[in-house]
């Protein structure tokens, strides 16, 4: 019992990082929607209806991601759409690294091997990590839930708490459950990355059989054993929503027996090996120097070591442009809808499907592109806390190259990306009735790589200094930039604290052309942070 | 001639009385220099400052004239380099390691390297994560090897490696020392220094407290005497011979210490009947066992300038 209660300890602790972000992104994501609800939907019954009409009418386009909203004319229905609904979307993915990061990582590292060492079981050892797992969960989830009541309450509306703790149940199941799923799929392969890869495959399928069940009736009945269904079946936060228990248990059950049977298979599996594991191939032993040339090119060979992670990022990045592509074509009914049309004044064209080109397209990318940045510094700090560095070092290369290699290889993959996003817009929006101005396109993609620059270099001037702060802060500058950016117009803030979010820099460069204020400070952003990178790897020690 | 390595007042304090202090040192080239010490002791410290990865609190460190701060990157043309542990390269394979960091040296030879994969019996088709301790230790000596370099820098370079690739190890050591290398290895293990080294350092606390030639310490080594008598054992004369000491007596058995003559003993055991006596002579692990037991860092500094500071 001691050793188990001395590893949950370290369970619990190798969570801290992801508890306070995860914490906070659930509670400001729920919040913010609250709190913006009064300010978007307006104050009297008639403007509310409007809106409810409004987001009902969006909603049905966004069917295939989130369910549609229950009385999205109120402060409560608006925030489980929105905010919950978002949250359904990023906290099966948190779940899903913390799975595989919580046997796999940790048996990479070789720390599995001192914990079993240590006498603890391994049965134990699972149980502990999942039972950390869930302390944090419920925690993550609680934020949510208290995000969304003082949200609500900023609004000046009230939300039934026993609603909201139903709600806040059918999510805290969905996130065990895909927990669970996750940590089975890591015990049927042998690296964390194989791990990831699975059970993200696994979770996507479930994920789109919910998703196809909502917009194809074909596809329902396989629907029910999707855990997103059944928590979908919950709208208990909104008015006259409902709460389906069966549906909740269920997911509980799912968690239960999925998580049983990943520690049964953890049990019989050999230790840095799969649980069902192929014949040995005889493939002979190799003893010549590769001869790809790929690796001996500068920036080339980082890319290349990347390729499989590279390849994932390059078909979501085409798979975000078709999606959003066929959105717009299906919006131009918003039009007539007196709201949006002031929006698009206010964006300064009359053209909706370029409006969502330009904000939803640029606007996700942009997110994505600057997470993309954000793992790209965290491998560099992991790089130099592993000693890669200080082999790179050993080699007869200035340290200089180090920085500007790194910045090669962030600008040329994010090139990629966006511009593969880019070419998707571009070959895509003429069929369904979208005419881009190709300079614009050009522009907002080439911004794109400013963007992840800028990411990149203040990253590259953390790290030197404190590499372990360095991606946590950036992804902090992110979510808290992005949601600035989503809300703050909303809530009228003054333009120098919506200028901090780097997304408001990146502007929206195909609606409204180059923002030029926001170039000048990536520019200056970016070559200061490399300037300061470059002067801390002059003189920072280097070495484990 | 320019000394293969050259320290003067080479100093990294990193507070709490840890780091190195003071290091004046020289390593002739062509030369075997074996650095021994404790863990802790300030090995790595040493190594890291000679290859330019940290920077010195004070003093300075050249390898063949070159500053090894201001012009690391010429001082990492000459040298080969294994660090005391190896860097985490996840999936990549072997040969893809090679591969990598040869191009980033240039001029390496993709045939050498092939041939120290097949000398060190290492598989370069195994991802790196697939590596046992072992076999990320036979990389590591095979990036260093690969292009011949005129400086070794080995940190602990037996560590993990099982008899036959230490046996290998040493021959490949040997080999450079012919080429005319210089070969400047870091290691706890003194048989190791015994195989290939002609001087050592030893350091201590972060002071180098000795630099002699093997030969010249073998001259400080003491002798442990084990002595059987058939009748009363003369301890008291034993004991106050000069140069005799850790005297003990079990029944008609006496064992002493030795350290230099044998005259005094020979002379305190002049009366007694002696039936055997075997003197035995200690390995360098005792001698250096001896060392840290007996020397405190400032003492032994003192003994080890009456003995040899630099290059002979």
């Amino acid at each position: 019992m001691a050793r188990l209660l001395r590893m949950l300890r370290i369970a619990l602790r190798a969570h801290r990082t992801a508890l306070l972000v995860m914490g906070g992104l659930s509670f400001f994501a729920t919040y913010l929607q609250g709190a913006a609800f009064a300010a978007a939907a307006g104050h009297t019954a008639v403007e509310r209806a409007a809106f409810a009409q409004e987001i009902d009418s969006l909603a049905s386009q966004l069917a295939y991601l989130i369910p549609l909203p229950v009385r999205a004319d109120t402060a409560a229905g608006y925030t489980q759409w929105r905010g919950f609904g978002g949250m359904t979307l990023v906290l099966p993915i948190w779940a899903l690294l913390a799975a595989t990061g919580a046997i796999r990582n940790e048996e990479e590292r070789g720390l599995l091997e001192t914990w079993l060492g240590s006498g603890l079981s391994r049965i134990g050892l699972i149980v502990a990590r999942c039972l950390a797992f869930v302390m944090v969960a419920v925690v993550v989830v609680a934020m949510a839930g208290l995000g969304a009541l003082a949200g609500v309450a900023a609004s000046g509306e009230s939300v039934r708490l026993a609603g909201l703790l139903e709600l806040c149940l059918a999510v805290l199941g969905l996130l065990l459950a895909c927990y669970a799923i996750a940590l089975l799929a890591a015990q049927l392969v042998s690296t964390r990355r194989a791990a990831t890869g699975l059970g993200g495959a696994v979770l996507v399928a479930l994920f789109l059989l919910d998703s196809l069940g909502r917009i194809n009736g074909r596809f329902s009945r396989w629907a029910v054993v999707s855990p997103f269904h059944l928590r979908n079946m919950t709208t208990a936060m909104a008015p006259g929503g409902s709460f389906d228990l069966p549906a909740t248990l269920a997911l509980f059950g799912i968690a239960i027996v999925v998580s049983v049977l990943a520690a049964g298979a953890f049990r019989v599996r050999d230790l840095g090996g799969s649980l069902v594991q192929g014949q040995a191939r005889d493939r002979g032993v190799v003893h010549t120097v590769s001869p790809n040339p790929l690796l001996r090119l500068p920036v080339i060979s980082a890319l290349y070591e990347e390729r499989v992670g590279l390849l994932g990022w390059l078909v979501g990045s085409l798979a975000l442009a078709a999606l959003i592509v066929s959105l717009a074509g299906s919006m131009n009914g918003l039009l007539s809808n007196a709201s949006f049309q002031g929006y698009f004044a206010a964006a300064g064209t009359s053209d909706p499907t370029l409006v969502l080109l330009g904000v939803f397209w640029a606007g996700i990318a942009a997110l994505l592109i600057a997470v993309y940045a954000i793992t790209q510094v965290a491998q560099w700090a992991d790089e130099d806390s592993q000693g890669r560095l200080e082999m790179i070092l050993a080699q007869p290369v200035p340290r200089w190259r180090v920085v500007v290699e790194r910045a090669g290889a962030l600008a040329l993959s994010t090139a990629l990306l966006a511009g593969a996003g880019g070419l998707a817009i571009a070959a895509l929006a003429p069929g369904q009735g979208v005419h881009l101005d190709g300079g614009r396109l050009l522009l907002a993609v080439g911004l794109l790589v400013v963007l992840a620059l800028s990411y990149g270099a203040l990253g590259a001037a953390v790290i030197a200094r404190m590499p372990r702060v360095a991606a946590p802060v950036l992804g902090a500058l992110a979510v808290v930039g992005f949601f600035m950016d989503e809300v703050g117009p909303l809530f009228k803030w003054p333009n120098w604290a919506l200028d901090i979010s780097m997304f408001r820099l990146y502007g929206a460069p195909l609606v409204s052309g180059l923002f030029a204020t926001g170039l000048y400070v990536m520019t200056a952003i970016v070559v200061v942070g490399f300037g300061l990178a470059l002067v801390a790897m002059r003189t920072r020690e280097v070495g484990r | 001639m320019t000394s293969a390595i050259r320290t003067s007042g080479l100093s990294k304090d990193y507070g709490s009385g840890r780091g190195l202090f003071e290091l004046d040192l020289e390593v002739q080239p062509g030369e075997v220099f074996g650095y021994l010490g404790p863990n802790g002791a300030g090995k790595t410290t040493t190594i890291r400052l000679l290859m330019g990865m940290i920077r010195p609190t004070a003093g300075r460190a050249e390898v063949f004239g070159l500053d090894a701060q201001d012009q690391a990157v010429e001082v990492k043309r000459l040298v080969g380099y294994l660090p005391g542990e190896l860097a985490q390269f996840g999936g990549l394979r072997g040969r893809e390691v090679v591969s990598y960091l040869a191009g980033l040296r240039g001029g390496v030879d993709p045939g050498r390297a092939t041939q120290l994969a097949d000398r060190l019996a290492l598989d370069l088709g195994q991802r790196f994560r697939e590596y046992s301790r072992g076999n990320k230790q036979k990389l590591g000596l095979l990036l260093a090897f690969m292009h011949d370099p005129r400086l070794l820098i080995l940190d602990e370079p037996t560590s993990g490696l099982d008899p036959l690739n230490q046996q290998e190890f040493y021959r490949m050591v040997d080999e450079a020392r012919e080429r005319g290398a210089t070969i400047f290895l870091s290691s706890h293990v003194l048989s190791e220094v015994e195989h290939v080294c002609q001087r050592i350092g030893i350091i201590r606390g972060g002071r180098l407290v000795q630099v002699a030639r093997l030969e010249d310490l073998h001259h400080l080594r003491f002798h442990t005497v084990e002595v059987e008598f058939a009748g009363p054992v003369p301890a008291d004369a034993v004991r106050a011979a000069p140069g005799v000491d850790d005297v003990a007596v079990d029944g008609e058995r006496l064992t002493c210490r030795v350290q230099g003559d044998f005259t005094p003993l020979l002379a305190a055991l002049e009366t007694a009947r002696v039936v055997n006596l075997v003197s035995r002579e200690p390995n360098l692990e005792e001698v250096f066992l001896t060392y840290y037991r007996d020397a405190e860092p400032s003492a032994a500094g003192v003994v080890a300038d009456g003995i040899d500071r630099g290059a002979q």
